[in-house]
């Protein structure tokens, strides 16, 4: 397995995990690790807008929907301490990593209220 | 139809909170001390009640309010509420005051009033950890061993703190400080961890149980953890009663030894507690390898650092056994459910270590700037005096030997003397003295307290908010 760390937000926030880009989605409903890159036809994802039914991340080329639900609670495991994320990849540990800035849609960066 | 009855979860007003805080704080053994030490008392904490009116404990704290006065004070009361769980005996025995006082603390009324305002104070001062740490995805056991084992990658580098101590301009007067912010962890070591082990869960108590018998030196009192770290203090001068350095405790030092208190009392964070067990137990050896090397070089050999080579010896045993024999199983036990909990307390100490390790940095950096601050003093107060800087004064007389118990600003403030003398004390052995026409520059969130050696002192605190911006 590969433990990566990376920023939440501004620089190196976006780690390519053998050429797959993520980053790290805060929202109203939870924090999440985000492909960046749509599975539909490799739209920006970490541009997606959330859909009014809250549970859905739309990516902006086609409206593609992917499960904001699955990737809160089958994503991959993260924690955050800061602005630093720290994410267990489910790959080989000598993955090839490259980390670069990926923008952030609005609805990606609103963190969740402390209850 | 039977009557039933409406379960509401247990809410204080902000207005009710301030109120027990304050019945709490009222204890005369909580009351300001006429002497900088505590004397073989270990019920006396001084909580300045006369302030509390002045706080609100009722919301979190911000991450970057978490070392202000009112985090302070939260962290003060904490720790005299959470003790009341453990026993204390004077070294000496009882004088006919610290046995009443024995009394007063372990009280009824004492503990009763105590546990009304916990939840609250914890939620005041680690609330913003909810803020700081978040918990996300699906984690297995296998992604938790993998996440884990990533500790032992982390570069074995000095901290801010034993940066400091080495770099100061009075390393064996650091030194000491960095010692006595210890004691309110080390003094009681592993009595927080004791909370877990109460109770009925299967192996894994049982396991947790032998790492608290090392602790505990098997049973041999010479061989106790807080034992070597009495022999520790006392081999540099200082005293190893409880809590006499109470006034000394930087609020960080506080909070960390009352995080553990914290999640080992509150049992629905059993789990958290594992994961911060792990990093504390594991990055132990190698700071414990440094601080035994620090101690020596400051103190040219004359320090006991037994407490310390002893730790580095038995937490590679203990940090294996938080993984394998507690944390593993437990997982099996429990579920993969309860990982984001480990994963929560494993971050969430580190948050408050590191906060903890900044905080002494800047309490040297202070002590060590103290005759700056005096110096500085001129031109702040000629700004003050022409005019050109305006800020809140409280005008204050006290008389010969009255003790400003030790407290903090969350703005930086101007001390002038307009009579007497006063004795500014800004650490243990640390002070500049303070005549008619002369002042001091006080930094935001910094611990001191003063003295008057004078028949009387006449003085005046302004409160300039950046004594930087008013010298340009």
């Amino acid at each position: 397995m590969l433990v990566l760390t990376f920023a939440a937000s501004g620089v190196g926030n976006c780690a390519e995990v053998g050429g797959v880009p993520y980053v790290y989605a805060r929202t109203g409903r939870g924090a999440f690790v985000a492909p960046a890159r749509c599975s539909h036809r490799g739209g920006p994802l970490h541009l997606a807008t959330i859909d009014a039914s809250g549970n859905r991340l739309l990516c902006p080329w086609h409206d593609q929907p992917t499960s904001m639900t699955r990737l809160l609670r089958k994503g991959i495991p993260a924690v955050r301490s800061g602005n630093r994320v720290t994410a267990v990849f489910a790959v080989a540990a000598d993955t090839e990593v490259v980390t670069s800035h990926r923008p952030l849609s609005p609805d990606l960066c609103s963190a969740r209220r402390a209850g | 139809m039977n009557f039933v009855p409406n379960h509401t979860p247990f809410e204080l007003s902000a207005e009710r909170l301030r109120e027990l805080a304050l019945d709490y704080a009222s204890s005369p053994i909580y009351l300001d001390n006429e002497e900088w030490e505590n004397s073989d008392n270990p019920y006396r904490r001084q909580l300045r009640p006369q302030i509390i009116k002045h706080l609100d404990f009722s919301e979190p704290l911000a991450a970057d309010q978490v070392l202000e006065y009112s985090a302070l004070a939260a962290n003060r009361l904490l720790a005299a509420i959470y003790e009341t769980d453990l026993v204390f005996l004077p070294k000496k025995g009882f004088t006919e005051e610290s046995y009443a006082d024995f009394r007063t603390f372990y009280s009824a009324t004492n503990r009763a009033r105590g546990e009304m305002i916990r939840p609250s104070l914890e939620r005041h001062v680690f609330g913003f950890l909810d803020d700081e740490v978040e918990v996300s995805g699906s984690w297995t056991k296998e992604s938790l061993a993998a996440y884990l084992g990533k500790l032992a990658e982390q570069p074995d580098s000095p901290s801010a703190s034993e940066k400091a101590v080495r770099g100061s301009s009075d390393p064996k007067r650091a030194a000491r400080n960095w010692l006595i912010q210890m004691a309110p962890d080390f003094l009681s070591e592993a009595s927080p961890m004791i909370r877990n082990v109460l109770g009925y869960y299967g192996p894994v108590q049982s396991e947790w149980f032998k790492v608290i018998i090392d602790e505990y030196g098997y049973g041999v009192h010479e061989t106790k953890h807080s034992t070597l770290f009495e022999d520790t203090l006392t081999s540099v001068g200082l005293g190893a009663d409880l809590h006499r350095y109470w006034q000394y405790y930087l609020t960080s030092s506080l909070a960390l030894s009352n995080y553990f208190h914290y999640l080992g009392k509150n049992h629905e964070h059993f789990f958290r507690y594992l994961g911060a067990l792990y990093y504390t137990e594991t990055t132990l050896v190698p700071w414990c390898r440094r601080a035994a090397d620090l101690l020596t070089e400051v103190f040219d050999g004359e320090a006991d650092v037994r407490y310390f080579t002893e730790h580095v010896h038995i937490d590679t045993h203990h940090g294996r056994m938080a993984l394998e024999k507690l944390i593993l199983p437990i997982v099996d036990h429990c579920g993969e459910s309860v990982i984001p909990e480990i994963v929560r307390g494993f971050e969430e100490f580190q948050v408050v270590n590191r906060i903890a390790d900044e905080d002494f940095a800047a309490q040297v950096a202070w002590m060590d700037a103290g005759p700056e601050n005096k110096r500085l003093h001129e031109p702040v107060w000629g700004k003050v005096e022409a005019g050109e800087v305006t800020a809140p004064v409280a005008h204050i007389v006290e008389p010969h030997g009255e003790l400003s118990n030790t407290h903090q600003h969350d703005g930086d403030e101007l001390c002038h003397i307009v009579s007497g003398t006063m004795k500014f004390v800004s650490g243990y052995d640390s002070h500049q003295i303070l005549e008619a026409g002369q002042g001091t520059v006080i930094w935001r969130n910094r611990l001191h307290g003063a003295i008057i050696e004078s028949d009387e002192c006449v003085y005046e605190i302004h409160s300039v908010g950046d004594y930087r911006a008013c010298l340009s």
